[in-house]
């Protein structure tokens, strides 16, 4: 069990009356890609709200490299080698892209607000390290000659991308993605799939997923998991999913499931 | 065309009213006294000749027909010199009518004093220009359209082409000059430069004390302490973004600590004035984190509202009757010892002028430093978004509570200068007005750089006492400055700009895995 890098085990989250995750297990290999899908309001993101520190599970745990996050604040968490991006971009906006990349590198460094004020040795060689890196994830995302532009004023696929550098920033072992895709075009669409599948081939970064776009969760995914109303419904391969009978009809409701054999039927013949 | 007309009416008819708030409140007549002193006349009296008026309405013409044909950049020459016309006869016309109902009040001897304090008989005389009734009310009129006439045709000769163009060529000129000496400067002799730069700085600053007397030595040894206080609210307000009221609180810590152990009188302690100072720093500091403990879970309003009850705690115990045996009560501490340095006193107009621009060089230094580097970043990105801040890995608690700490130490320091300066300090030095006029400063200036601060403390302390003719209107103006401010120029005179980062020369030298290995 020693590749499993985050383990949730029977994780719930309850708003007043809503249980909006209802005893979840998921556990995620180290090099993978993991999604999770699911209909509107089904508790993803409040999955990852949970995993990534920022709601407290009211049951259940959560163990990354074998050890709990729970009780953790975020900024806990993301030293110990865990990032996200946003549903909704949440960009420093009126930083530079190369700074908002910076921010995301300051758990790794080290120094304090004394070096900065005499200068000392530590400082200038962090300082210049971290712009070197800096340079080098924007270059990694396709950003390079932006850097010093101030990060709203970057188109909208842009700052996707940008939002993936600054946690990239942290040199990160798991990276939360959720809906990386959302609002893009085609065409943005396939460099994001391509973007994500590098970061996990030439880092070995693990990468857990939400997303509404099923050509990109068919195509990369390592591993499904499927949640409806809080609950998880189905977890396997893409091949298993896309034949899984009760994901079908959380998607297209009772009955869907032979709707759609029927659909696939006449489309074959 | 109709349109024009009607915007034209709109613009003199704005005008006129305004001009009438000012004259019901002598704004004529001092600017008048000011054109007069200006002009080299020592005592210009309670009313102005007439000519300084004549020249008051001169002005706000020429201001009508400026604004009556901006950014009608489309319009032919023509047309603009006859919207200026109309605008200014529509200023003249409002003018005109209430020098009549002015006039009126002369002819029949009604004292007008009873409501509105500066319509004396010797005011409406100066309004009308000295002259006859009749010949007042129309030349009124005649200036303010002549006025607008002439300041709305300079304006459209100034866009006509063969101007504009020579205008932009001169800027272009001087801005390729600026480009050229900024890459000598940034070339290979740039050590050379920025010595010769500082030590340039460094005579002004030597020389000038020393020069220009006690008078300003004063007035700029103020607006120093406010330049240390801006920069300080500045880490707390423009780089980690917590809104924080009372701020003088902190100001207040410093100089009491100054006093209490300079003064002969509650405590005759006599520490000396270097202590003093460094502990006053250091309570400041440790204020400001104990302040940070509770304001944690508190942003935006909530934030603003607790730290402006702490500054109205602060200042109420430094008052009360309970704490007056140590700290002096509502008569604050008298008699607060100078400075003195190897022995020798160091506490003259000029040493303390000295001080101040050592505060002020340290305050500055201490902030440049912080505000580009990992700390400073982190401070931003708390300011943008606390919790994505805090998802990248950044310990906001921390971070805001050194924000705190450093700026409340920054007040500390000129807190504890300003009290040895002036010997005394009380409590009301500290209330809640001179927490917003840091706040002002640095938000007139501009949020979170150094030259916005600097500029903002000479434009809100500095000013003030050069135009001491103001002082009545002090506040008005200060009101109306933030107003205006708001609306043209929300990001403050000065806005900051982001730092350009480059790859350095040889990113391959340094491999930070290699060096992290070395720690």
């Amino acid at each position: 069990m020693t590749d499993i890098i985050i383990q949730a085990r029977g994780v719930t989250k309850i708003f007043g009356g809503l249980t909006a995750v209802n005893a979840v297990d998921i556990d995620v290999e180290k090099g993978s890609i993991f999604s999770i899908i699911g209909p509107n309001g089904a508790g993803k993101t409040t999955l990852f709200n949970c995993i990534s520190g920022f709601y407290t599970p009211d049951h259940g745990d959560i163990l990354f490299k074998g050890e709990s996050l729970k009780g953790n604040s975020t900024d806990v968490v993301s030293s110990r080698g865990l990032s996200r991006t946003y549903q909704n971009i949440r960009l420093f906006s009126n930083l530079t892209a190369i700074e908002n990349v910076m921010v995301g590198q300051h758990p790794r460094l080290k120094e304090s607000w004394l070096d900065a004020i005499v200068h000392s040795p530590r400082c200038k060689r962090e300082e210049r390290a971290s712009i070197i890196e800096g340079m080098k994830w924007l270059e990694f995302v396709g950003l390079s000659g932006l850097a010093n532009a101030t990060s709203t004023s970057l188109p909208y696929g842009a700052q996707r991308r940008l939002e993936i550098a600054r946690a990239l920033g942290s040199q990160p072992q798991l990276l939360l993605l959720d809906e990386p895709t959302a609002g893009m075009n085609p065409h943005e669409t396939l460099e994001m799939t391509a973007l994500i599948r590098r970061m996990r081939d030439e880092f070995n970064i693990t990468i857990i997923l939400i997303e509404h776009d099923m050509h990109v969760v068919m195509g990369i995914s390592d591993h499904i998991a499927v949640l409806d109303f809080g609950n998880k419904i189905a977890e396997g391969s893409p091949t298993e999913i896309q034949n899984d009978k009760r994901v079908i009809e959380a998607y297209l409701g009772p009955g869907g499931s032979a709707l759609a054999e029927k659909y696939l039927r006449e489309k074959s013949l | 065309m109709k349109a024009l007309i009607r915007q034209a009416v709109r613009t003199g008819f704005t005008f006129g009213i305004v001009n009438i708030f000012f004259v019901l409140i002598g704004f004529n007549t001092l600017i008048g006294i000011l054109l007069a002193k200006l002009s080299g006349i020592k005592q210009p009296g309670i009313i102005p000749a007439p000519k300084f008026l004549i020249i008051y309405t001169l002005l706000i013409g020429l201001w009508v027909g400026f604004s009556a044909i901006a950014k009608k950049n489309e319009l032919e020459f023509g047309k603009k010199v006859l919207i200026s016309g109309l605008a200014g006869l529509t200023t003249g016309f409002l003018a005109g009518l209430l020098n009549a109902v002015l006039a009126f009040l002369l002819i029949n001897k009604v004292n007008a004093r009873d409501f509105l304090t500066v319509l004396s008989f010797d005011f409406i005389k100066g309004t009308l220009f000295g002259l006859p009734p009749v010949s007042g009310i129309l030349m009124t009129v005649v200036y303010f359209t002549l006025a607008s006439l002439v300041g709305g045709t300079i304006l459209a000769l100034l866009n006509l082409k063969p101007v504009k163009n020579a205008w932009n060529a001169t800027k272009f000129f001087i801005r390729s000059e600026v480009d050229k000496i900024q890459t000598v400067t940034q070339g290979k002799n740039r050590l050379l430069w920025q010595i010769l730069a500082i030590s340039l700085v460094a005579v002004i600053v030597v020389i000038l004390p020393l020069k220009w007397g006690s008078y300003w030595n004063y007035v700029f040894g103020t607006v120093g302490l406010y330049v240390i206080l801006g920069l300080g609210l500045n880490i707390i307000v423009g780089l980690s973004g917590q809104l924080v009221l009372g701020y003088i609180a902190f100001f207040a810590i410093g100089a009491y600590s100054m006093a209490l152990l300079n003064s002969p009188v509650p405590h005759n302690l006599m520490w000396g004035f270097w202590p003093a100072l460094v502990l006053g720093v250091v309570l400041a500091a440790l204020s400001g984190l104990l302040l940070g403990l509770p304001l944690m879970r508190l942003r935006g309003d909530y934030l603003a509202i607790v730290t402006l009850g702490f500054g109205e705690i602060i200042r109420i115990l430094l008052k009360s009757d309970l704490l007056t045996k140590f700290t002096g009560g509502p008569r604050g501490i008298q008699n607060i010892s100078g400075p003195t340095l190897f022995g020798k006193p160091f506490a003259s107009d000029i040493d303390f002028m000295f001080l101040i621009i050592g505060g002020v060089l340290l305050a500055v230094f201490v902030y440049s430093r912080l505000q580009h580097s990992r700390t400073g970043r982190a401070w931003l990105s708390i300011r943008e978004d606390e919790l994505v801040a805090r998802a990248s890995g950044v310990n906001t608690v921390t971070y805001k509570l050194l924000a705190l700490a450093i700026g409340a130490a920054f007040a500390g320091l000129a807190g504890g200068i300003y009290a040895s300066r002036n010997q005394f300090t009380g409590p009301d030095e500290h209330a809640l007005m001179a927490s917003i006029n840091v706040l002002s400063l640095i938000i007139v200036g501009g949020m979170g750089n150094i030259p916005g601060t600097l500029l903002g403390a000479f434009a809100l302390k500095g000013l003030p006492e050069i135009l001491r003719e103001f002082a009545n209107f002090r506040l008005l103006a200060f009101g109306a400055l933030l107003v205006f401010m708001m609306l043209s120029r929300p990001e403050g005179l000065i806005p900051s700009r982001r730092p350009k980062y480059q790859l350095p020369k040889d990113p391959d030298k340094i491999d930070s895995g290699k060096e992290a290995k070395n720690d």
